[in-house]
């Protein structure tokens, strides 16, 4: 094969592997939006002002460990709190429950 | 009499058989063992293929010696039919499937574009070996080393150039190891501060559903089109669907933990031991190891240069790096990714993003894959 052969084919295989993986860029595209019409949307349990709620679920079984209210912590701490938990007692995400996380403030606690 | 039976021990023990073939390669295998154990590259797979190496080179051990007429073949001789018969690349994509969420595929589908474009070392890797003096074939397993992706690489090197499996095997899982090691200046060079500071946005929730219905059509879609790559794609998607229904946990259990470990110390074995010292040092082993850093590089510059169009398109929002982890190797790739991000700006968290192009990168080369054996398969 001349180097002249070798670059028509490195241009087709690319072509090719462009072409499949564009395909299935729109259909993923469209079976997302057929999903979402099909799916019906979660409805998160009310949260009291001034905290957010987390849905946590197992990636295995879709089983909810309920809901998880944060207060005055963002959503990114306590992702980083409950990974630290999970990995220094050797139990995973999956199987434990987090209720609540919220900030304790030092000072009014050393007043109380 | 006692000196006859030590003379006649000598003779027939391996020292007698020993060539200076047989030393180097087993002095390659014991620096093998010491980098998978010491240097922890890539200890899974580099440690089996360094004893398999040690084993083939062990004179008149006759491991991989074929049966002949009532006379059984050796051990791994039976084992490497595995190998032979693309059955283990196989499995272990069954494994990979089992363990990987391609949630941030489905959740960011453009990234597909990554991981196409980190194909790129494959085909420029195939042009130089052709110009090297290789046949298309061969130049085609070569090339493949690009693809970072090992099962990929052996699977395609079976069916289109055997007599290159150990050496091709033997970079692809090296350089995989040493992907912390080659891609973070390449990443540096190509990309500014600005655009490696970008925080991207986090994506959006997957459904269940999405995750059971993607292994479906990816499998269908990818088979009717190339039907080469059935047994990888098929594979891997079978695996993914095990996770993602939810109702076979055993087996998804199996398949990406006793079934992969099992895979592959049979497939790091049988590799290894293909390394037969007058087969493996030759030049066109060296010509190898060259073109597959090459390609390496050349995979990682692909994906960083779609990364950059995608940073661009969607007006600073894609950080580029993430395109680098678009050359498979899951998940070091990505983990490079998030690292170069977090250098340049330590609230970065790139980690899950550069998953999506990770994931895709695996896709990506096994449909390069299967263009070449379509091509220049028998």
């Amino acid at each position: 094969m001349s180097i002249y052969e070798s670059i028509l084919v490195a241009l087709f295989c690319m072509a090719v592997v462009f072409f499949v993986l564009g395909i299935l860029y729109f259909l993923i595209r469209i079976f997302s939006l057929v999903l979402g019409y099909v799916s019906k949307p979660q409805v998160a349990a009310p949260v009291a002002a001034g905290e957010s709620a987390v849905e946590v679920v197992s990636p295995q079984d879709d089983f909810s460990a309920g809901t998880l209210v944060l207060k005055d912590t963002d959503e990114q701490t306590a992702a980083m709190i409950m990974a630290i938990i999970s990995h220094e007692s050797g139990i995973p995400l999956s199987e434990l429950c987090f209720k609540s996380i919220r900030l304790i403030n030092k000072e009014s606690e050393a007043k109380a | 009499m006692f000196i006859d039976s030590l003379i006649n021990i000598w003779e027939q023990s391996g020292f007698t058989a020993l060539t200076w073939e047989s030393i180097v390669m087993l002095i390659i295998g014991f620096t093998l063992v010491y980098l998978a154990i010491v240097k922890k590259f890539e200890p899974l797979l580099l440690l089996p293929i360094a004893f398999g190496v040690i084993l083939a080179n062990l004179p008149l051990a006759n491991l991989m010696a074929e049966p002949v007429g009532s006379e059984p073949g050796g051990l791994l001789y039976y084992l490497y039919l595995g190998v032979k018969k693309g059955i283990y690349p196989s499995l272990i994509f069954l494994g990979i499937g089992a363990m990987t969420d391609f949630g941030p595929l489905i959740a960011r589908p453009s990234s597909l574009f990554m991981g196409a474009g980190a194909q790129f070392g494959i085909v420029m890797a195939f042009i130089v070996a052709i110009a090297l003096g290789f046949t298309p074939q061969e130049a085609g397993s070569i090339g493949i080393i690009g693809g970072a992706d090992g099962p990929t690489a052996i699977y395609t090197t079976t069916r289109l150039a055997p007599h290159l499996l150990a050496p091709i095997a033997i970079a692809a899982y090296s350089y995989m190891a040493l992907i912390p090691l080659i891609q973070p200046p390449i990443m540096r060079l190509l990309t500014t501060q600005k655009e490696r500071e970008i925080k991207m946005e986090q994506v959006r929730e997957v459904s269940k559903l999405e995750k059971i219905c993607f292994p479906i059509v990816v499998t269908v879609f990818c088979v009717w089109l190339l039907p080469s790559v059935a047994p990888l794609i098929g594979m891997l998607m079978l695996g993914n669907l095990f996770r993602e229904s939810g109702v076979v946990e055993r087996l998804s259990n199996t398949a990406q933990n006793a079934l992969i470990n099992i895979v592959t110390i049979f497939l790091g074995v049988t590799v290894g031991a293909t390394a037969e010292g007058s087969q493996f040092l030759k030049l066109e082993t060296i010509k190898i190891i060259f073109l597959g850093l090459f390609a390496f590089a050349f995979s990682t510059v692909g994906g960083l240069l779609i990364g950059k169009v995608m940073c661009v398109l969607s007006g600073g929002k894609i950080n580029p790096l993430i395109g680098s982890a678009g050359v498979s190797a899951v998940p070091m790739a990505a983990r490079v990714s998030q690292v170069e991000g977090q250098k340049a700006n330590p609230a970065n968290f790139l980690l899950m993003h550069a998953m999506g192009p990770n994931v895709a990168g695996v896709i990506g080369s096994a449909v390069a894959a299967g263009v070449l054996l379509a091509l220049f398969g028998q």
